[in-house]
C-alpha cells in the first residue's frame, strides 16, 4: 500500500496456547506446527500479513524456537526479506531467562522499547493457533472509522473441547465490546476471541507500561476486561475460514474438515494465496496400484496402495497393500507394505514397518511422535 | 574476481516446431514434467555442478521467461558476484542488432563474459532435457588439455546421419566434424553443449564476427574454424539422459518417459540431483471420491475427481467427476469438465476443455511410447467448447465452438 497514514506493524506470538497440544509441541512451537498438508500454523497469519501490505513484522517466541527458525529463514517465501522492516524474530533475552514471560502483557514488554522506535502508526497482534485467511486492511480500515482504541477480531464459533479453560468470548453492543467473558463454556456459536488485535502503537505503549508497572499480565483479563467502560473496544466479526487448534482431537478434526466440499478454496483463497517454505519437490507419483479416493496429498509423495480420507504431508511413502485411512501423516512418513493405519497421526518421519496394524477412533486418533519407528 | 568457468543459455529459439505451445512463450519457457520448465534443466544443472554464473541469452517472446527466472533465487542463483542473468540483445554505441546466430549470440555479450573474466566458458542449449554434471565434463576438458569439447552421445548408426557427428582418434580427439552426413564417419552425435577457454572462443568470435560470409553460427562456422586451425579439440562422451524436445512428439515422449524411470533413464525424483523450479504457492492437490488414478503424477493445486491414467497434470489443473485423461500431458490450470476425454495429446496452460468435449485419441495400438503416432495439442488459454472434437491429429490455438469438430 502506497498510502502510509494506515501502515501497521504486525505482531505474531509463537507460542501462545502451546499448552494444549503437549503431544506436538515437545520439539516445536504452536506457530510451527504443520498443517493443512504443507504449511506451518504461522504460515496463515504471516501470509495474511504480507497480502495486506504489512511488511515489519515481529514474530516473539518463548522457547522451542528452532523448527520455528528454520522454516521461517529470512522470511523469503513470505516476501518479508526486506531492508525496512521485514522479519524480525525476538527470543527471550538472557537476563530475562530466570522467568520466562508469561502472558502477552509480559511479551510486548520484552520488546516495547523496540516497538516504540517503529514508525508504523498501527500495530496488529495475533496469535497463531488458528488457520485463517483474512484482509488486514479491512480490519485496519474499520478500526480507524469505529474511532475504537482497540479493536478485536472474533468469529461465530462452538467453543471446542479443548480451549474450555483457555478462552475469551464477549458480548457486543451497537460493535463495541461490553463485556469480556473468560474461559466460556455455554454451547453452540458465541462470539469467540480470535486473539486477533488492532491498535495504535502509541496506545499499545502506553497499556504495556501501566500494565507492567502494576504486575500485570495477561492482556485480554487484566487489561481489556477491566476497563471497557473506559477503553473502547470494538468488536470485528471475521467471517472468513478457521481452523483453531485446542487439542490433539481439533488439530485432527481440522486437517480432516479441509477434505470437506470447497474448505480448501475458503482457507487457501487463490487471490490471496498462503505462503510457506519450499522444498522443492517432484510432484506426486500414483504407481499402478494405488487407489486414492477423498484426501488430500503435498508433492513429493508416492503412493502404491491405498489412501482414503487423509491428509498427506510433502514426501509421504505409501507401499504397494498398505493401506491409510483417515489419517493425517505429517512430512516424510512411510507406510510400509501391507501395514493398515486408521486414524492415526503421524509426526514427522514417522516409519510404519510392514505388516502392522495401527487403528485409533475418531474421538482418539492414535498420535505417533516425530522420528519413531512402529 | 574471477571465476573458472560461467554458463551461456542460447534460450533464443522460437520453438517453431512446437508452434501451439510457443506462440506466447519462448521454448526454454515450456513447461515440463508436472512443475518444471525446460530451462530448470541447464540451470539446476549448473547450480548442482557448482557453476554461479549463468547468462541466458533470448529475443524470442522473452516475457514469460524474464519473469519465471526472475533474480534466480528458486535456483540459488541470487549472488553477490555472479548469478543468472537474462540477455537480450540491446542497442550499442555501434548500433544495434538481433543475435543472428548462436556465435553472434554469445560475441554480443563478450562484455558480459568478460566482467567474471572466466578461465572457461560453457555454452549451453535452452531446449534440452538433460541432467548432466558439468563439473565431470570440465575435468575431462582440464585433462585433455584442450581448448574446446563437445559433448557427445553415442547414436545408433541408422540415425547417424540425422546428427552432427564428431570423428575422433583413439585419444576422443577430434579429427573431423560431420553436418548430417549421407555416410558417417562416425556416431558421436553433437549435443551442443561446448567447453571453450575463454581466450579461444573470445579470438574466434571476433573473427567469425569480421568475416561477412559467415552465418555466425558454431556449427556451421566457429567449429570448423577451430578444426581448420588444428586446435586441440575432444570429444565427451555422456551417457545419461538426454532429449531434444523441439518437436510436439519429442515433448511429449520426454513427459511420458518422466513416468518410468527406471527404463527411460530419466529420473526426476534423485535427491542428489533436484530440479529446482519456481514455486507456483499452490495449496495441496484434492483427490475426490470419484477419483481413479493410475500411474500418474500430479501436482499442486491440482483437483481431480475423475480419471487420470498415464498422465501427468500441471499446477492448478481441475478434472471433474466424469471425465477421462490418458496418457495426456495437461499443462498448468487447465480446467477439464464432466465427461470430457482428453486423450494422448499435450493440453497447454489455461485451456478450458468444456462438458463432453473429446481431444485426441488413443491410437488402436494402445499406448507405445517409442512409436507414438499422432498426438494432438491445444495451445494456451483456448476454449474447447461442450460436445466438440478435436482430431488425434489437430493442432488447435484458437477456440473451438461447441458442437465442432477440427481434425
Amino acid at each position: 500500500m502506497v498510502s502510509n497514514n494506515t501502515a501497521a506493524l504486525g505482531v505474531i506470538f509463537a507460542n501462545t496456547y502451546d499448552n494444549l497440544v503437549p503431544e506436538l509441541v515437545t520439539e516445536r512451537t504452536m506457530a510451527s506446527i504443520p498443517f493443512g498438508g504443507r504449511y506451518r500454523m504461522i504460515d496463515f497469519v504471516l501470509s495474511s500479513m504480507a497480502n495486506s501490505g504489512i511488511d515489519n513484522v515481529s514474530i516473539i517466541v518463548r522457547k522451542n524456537y528452532h523448527s520455528l527458525m528454520d522454516h521461517l529463514g529470512a522470511g523469503r517465501e513470505w516476501d518479508l526479506t526486506r531492508k525496512r522492516g521485514g522479519l524480525n524474530v525476538f527470543p527471550p533475552y538472557a537476563e530475562r531467562s530466570v522467568k520466562v514471560y508469561s502472558g502477552r502483557v509480559d511479551a510486548l514488554d520484552s520488546i516495547l522499547s523496540w516497538i516504540g522506535t517503529q514508525k508504523e502508526k498501527y500495530v496488529v497482534l495475533s496469535d497463531t493457533c488458528i488457520a485463517y485467511n483474512i484482509d488486514f486492511n479491512k480490519l485496519i480500515e474499520e478500526h480507524i472509522a469505529s474511532g475504537a482504541d482497540v479493536t478485536m477480531v472474533y468469529n461465530r464459533a462452538e467453543i471446542p473441547e479443548g480451549a474450555r479453560n483457555d478462552n475469551y468470548t464477549i458480548q457486543i453492543k451497537d460493535g463495541r465490546v461490553t463485556e469480556l467473558l473468560s474461559n466460556d463454556y455455554r454451547p453452540g456459536p458465541q462470539n469467540l476471541a480470535m486473539n486477533i488485535y488492532v491498535l495504535e502503537r502509541e496506545t499499545l505503549i502506553q497499556l504495556i507500561r501501566d500494565a507492567s508497572v502494576r504486575g500485570l499480565v495477561y492482556f485480554e483479563r487484566d487489561i481489556l476486561a477491566r476497563n471497557l467502560s473506559l477503553l473502547n473496544v470494538h468488536a470485528y466479526e471475521y467471517t472468513g475460514y478457521a481452523a483453531r487448534i485446542a487439542d490433539m482431537k481439533s488439530y485432527f478434526d481440522e486437517n480432516m474438515r479441509l477434505l470437506e466440499g470447497d474448505n480448501v478454496d475458503a482457507l487457501f483463497d487463490p487471490a490471496n494465496p498462503i505462503y510457506t517454505k519450499i522444498r522443492d519437490d517432484n510432484p506426486t507419483r500414483y504407481i499402478e496400484g494405488s487407489r486414492v479416493k477423498n484426501s488430500l496429498l503435498a508433492d513429493g509423495c508416492v503412493i502404491e496402495g491405498t489412501v482414503e480420507n487423509s491428509v498427506l504431508f510433502r514426501g509421504c511413502q505409501v507401499k504397494k497393500g498398505a493401506v491409510v485411512k483417515n489419517c493425517v501423516l505429517m512430512q516424510d512418513s512411510v507406510v510400509e507394505s501391507g501395514s493398515s493405519v486408521e486414524y492415526v497421526v503421524t509426526d514427522k518421519n514417522v516409519h510404519i514397518t510392514a505388516d502392522k496394524q495401527l487403528t485409533g477412533t475418531e474421538s482418539f486418533p492414535v498420535f505417533v511422535a516425530k522420528n519413531h519407528t512402529v | 574476481m574471477a571465476k573458472e568457468m560461467i554458463a551461456m543459455i542460447l534460450a533464443g529459439g522460437q520453438g517453431s516446431r512446437l508452434y501451439a505451445l510457443t506462440q506466447k512463450l519462448a521454448k526454454p519457457a515450456v513447461p515440463f514434467g508436472g512443475k518444471y520448465r525446460i530451462i530448470d534443466f541447464p540451470l539446476s544443472n549448473c547450480v548442482n555442478s557448482d557453476i554461479d554464473t549463468v547468462g541466458i541469452l533470448t529475443q524470442y517472446q522473452p516475457l514469460v521467461l524474464n519473469e519465471y527466472v526472475g533474480n534466480g533465487q528458486p535456483w540459488d542463483l541470487d549472488r553477490l558476484h555472479g548469478g543468472v542473468h537474462v540477455l537480450p540483445p540491446y542497442q550499442q554505441a555501434s548500433g544495434s542488432d538481433w543475435y543472428k546466430g548462436t556465435a553472434n549470440a554469445i560475441y554480443q555479450n563478450i562484455s558480459f563474459i568478460d566482467r567474471y573474466d572466466p578461465k572457461y566458458v560453457i555454452i549451453l542449449s535452452g531446449d534440452q532435457i538433460c541432467k548432466q554434471d558439468y563439473s565431470d565434463f570440465l575435468r575431462f576438458h582440464k585433462e585433455k588439455d584442450a581448448e574446446f569439447s563437445v559433448a557427445v552421445m553415442e547414436v545408433p548408426w541408422s540415425e547417424a546421419s540425422r546428427f552432427g557427428l564428431m570423428v575422433t582418434d583413439e585419444n576422443d580427439r577430434i579429427s573431423e566434424f560431420q553436418e548430417k552426413p549421407k555416410e558417417p564417419k562416425s556416431n558421436l552425435a553433437s549435443m551442443g553443449i561446448y567447453i571453450f577457454n575463454w581466450d579461444v572462443l573470445k579470438a574466434y568470435l571476433i573473427a567469425d564476427e569480421a568475416d561477412p560470409n559467415s552465418e555466425n553460427d558454431f556449427g556451421k562456422n566457429v567449429i570448423p574454424a577451430l578444426l581448420r586451425d588444428g586446435r586441440r579439440m575432444y570429444a565427451y562422451r555422456f551417457n545419461g539422459y538426454w532429449k531434444d524436445v523441439g518437436t510436439i512428439t519429442s515433448l511429449w515422449q520426454a513427459n511420458m518417459e518422466v513416468l518410468d524411470p527406471s527404463h527411460s533413464g530419466i529420473n526426476l525424483f534423485d535427491e542428489s540431483w533436484k530440479i529446482y523450479s519456481r514455486n507456483t504457492g499452490n495449496p495441496c492437490q484434492k483427490i475426490g471420491s470419484d477419483a481413479d488414478i493410475v500411474n500418474s503424477m500430479i501436482t499442486e493445486g491440482c483437483k481431480v475427481n475423475g480419471t487420470v491414467k498415464d498422465s501427468i497434470l500441471f499446477p492448478g489443473v481441475v478434472v471433474e467427476k466424469g471425465a477421462t485423461v490418458e496418457a495426456a500431458v495437461v499443462m498448468g490450470g487447465t480446467v477439464i469438465k464432466a465427461g470430457a476425454s482428453v486423450k494422448h495429446c499435450i493440453v497447454a496452460e489455461n485451456v478450458t476443455i468444456e462438458e463432453g468435449a473429446t481431444v485426441g485419441a488413443m491410437p488402436e495400438g494402445g499406448l507405445d511410447i517409442a512409436n507414438p503416432g499422432d498426438v494432438a495439442t491445444v495451445g494456451s488459454d483456448v476454449r474447447i467448447g461442450k460436445g466438440a472434437t478435436v482430431g488425434p491429429k489437430a493442432m488447435v490455438s484458437n477456440d473451438v465452438k461447441d458442437g465442432e469438430e477440427q481434425w
